[in-house]
């Protein structure tokens, strides 16, 4: 599966270099008002979104870098925005 | 079955404006709730939608592993039942599903691994399921084929075997369960796709599909690897899934060598030889979620690499074909049977991750008696949504390989 990502430090490098770190929940929540859905839903709970998706990669066999990407999860490939060109 | 002028499966082609179930998917724990519902409870007037064909997510794609050898107390009798009917199902579904009971020979590679193969064993014996503690001697006593030098990668310290598992045709009981379904007037919709489910003061009302809307009470979605997107889709529901592809292939044939399941965590890599004397081995999975089913070259090599490793005698064979499907994998390892929670008539069965062939006739068993009565049946019910929020979850973790993006 040929993926390549880019690495906001390293550039566009082989996939397997990275791991995948989940898609984008945004902020941890805080611990404020935290209950067991709202924890659930931030450690498990997924929209496996069958298309254009946020999600975090950390580059570890390179610079150690956290950070996002859009990726279409249909077609396995790294894609420069959220939404694909009408 | 898919001859130009008959009818892909069943009689009636067309589809009812209404019915008392729908079924979203088209794969074995489909077929197998459908034939228990009609079977077992008397309810005949369902459909199955199928967008493609029956057999053409991981119904048609798994290496047809069967075994009861889990570890935890809610998985193993599930598994149990699932091995034993599948003598009682060759006969009432009149079909033969090939039991190749074999038995299932686990590599352990360390002394952690030994230690956690007498846990899992004590288990299965308390359950009442046959297992085994070997040491690598024994192991290779019982396949001549291992090696169990000192100078592999993962050197072999002993094995867990558990005789009663082996291999289904998979095929077969894709086939066996369609027929035995329909003969009692189940539906099966094949070059369907559901497209929306529809819902009303909380409550299901219809299903849109490709070819219109059907009005029914009660939905169950129960597509593989599709049922997480479809369910937070059309439902708005997340799940603690992740939909990973996952690799296997098979070499040229050969001479009867291997009459056992052999596999190993370590080396990320299971074999069997097939009644045509294959080797069938898998296990790959990139880690990332996808919905491609592609395969790798990285694949081959490592697959390559490891077989050569602890089965030497299969170095320069060749591969002769290599394929690949979805596993939504859950963090527990362990599948998402629920239903009536969120939405009333509304079921889902999956998470079942690269084990739900073994599992399908049990899981289809029991969704239909849930299906039917309401209520969950008690086999299943610690297999709910709602364990991932109390943090109970199953720790099914001495699975095969475990192969998520958690860990
Ligand atoms: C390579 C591989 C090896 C495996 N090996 C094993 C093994 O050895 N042992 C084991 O126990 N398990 C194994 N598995 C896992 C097992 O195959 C799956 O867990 C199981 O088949 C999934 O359940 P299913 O058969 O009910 O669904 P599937 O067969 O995946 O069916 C899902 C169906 O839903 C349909 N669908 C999707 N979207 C829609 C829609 N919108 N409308 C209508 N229909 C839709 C698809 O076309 C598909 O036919 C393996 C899986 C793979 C991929
Ligand atoms: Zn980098």
């Amino acid at each position: 599966m040929s993926l390549t990502i880019t690495c906001p430090i390293c550039g566009k490098r082989d996939g397997y270099e990275f791991r995948f770190g989940g898609e984008d929940k945004g902020p941890r929540p805080d611990e404020d008002g935290l209950t067991p859905q709202s924890w659930c839903e931030y450690v498990h709970l997924n929209e496996c979104v069958a298309g254009r998706q946020k999600e975090w990669w950390v580059h570890k066999d390179g610079c150690g870098s956290w950070f996002t990407i859009h990726r279409d999860s249909v077609m396995n490939v790294e894609v420069a925005t959220p939404e694909a060109h009408k | 079955m898919f001859g130009k002028y008959k009818p892909l499966l069943g009689e009636k082609t067309q589809l009812k404006s209404s019915y008392d179930v729908v079924i979203i998917g088209g794969g074995l724990h489909s077929l197998a709730t459908a034939y228990f519902l009609a079977k077992e409870h008397g309810i005949t007037d369902v459909a199955i939608i199928e967008k493609n064909y029956i057999g053409f997510g991981g119904a048609g794609r798994n290496t047809a592993i069967v075994r009861a050898n889990q570890r935890t107390q809610y998985n193993v009798p599930l598994y149990k039942e699932a091995l034993d009917l599948w003598p009682v199902l060759t006969k009432d579904l009149d079909y033969n599903l090939m039991f190749n009971n074999c038995g299932n020979l686990n590599l352990m590679h360390s002394e952690a691994a030994m230690k956690a193969a007498r846990m899992t064993i004590a288990t299965a014996q308390f359950h009442g399921v046959e297992s085994h503690l070997l040491d690598a001697k024994e192991a290779k006593e019982l396949v001549p084929a291992l090696n169990i030098s000192e100078d592999i990668t993962f050197p072999i310290h002993g094995a867990m075997f558990h005789p009663p598992g082996g291999i289904v045709r998979h095929d077969a009981v894709v086939w066996g369960l369609a027929k035995g379904a329909s003969k009692y007037g189940v539906e099966i919709h094949q070059q369907t796709e559901a497209t929306a489910v529809n819902t009303k003061n909380g409550k299901i009302v219809s299903v849109e599909t490709s070819r219109g809307t059907i009005n029914t009470s009660k939905v169950l979605i129960s597509a593989g690897g599709y049922s997480a997107s479809l369910i937070y889709g059309m439902l708005g529901i997340k799940l603690p899934i992740s939909v990973l592809t996952i690799q296997a292939m098979v070499t040229q044939p050969l001479k009867p060598l291997l009459n056992h399941v052999v596999s190993s965590g370590a080396y990320h890599c299971y074999a069997n030889q097939t009644l045509k004397g294959e080797i069938a081995t898998g296990a790959h999975m990139d880690q990332w979620p996808n919905y491609t089913t592609q395969t790798t070259a990285h694949y081959i090599k490592h697959q390559a690499e490891a077989l050569s490793e602890f089965l030497p005698c299969l170095r320069g064979l060749r591969f002769m074909r290599i394929w690949s499907g979805l596993a939504d994998m859950t963090p527990d390892m362990a599948p998402i049977l629920d239903g009536n929670d969120q939405i009333e008539g509304f079921f889902m069965n999956c998470g079942w991750g690269y084990f739900g062939f073994k599992s399908c006739t049990v899981a289809g068993k029991y969704m239909a008696e849930f299906m039917a009565k309401g209520e969950a049946p008690d086999m299943i019910k610690p297999f709910n949504l709602r364990r991932y929020e109390q943090h109970k979850l199953m720790g099914e973790t001495a699975e095969l390989v475990t192969y998520t993006p958690n860990n």
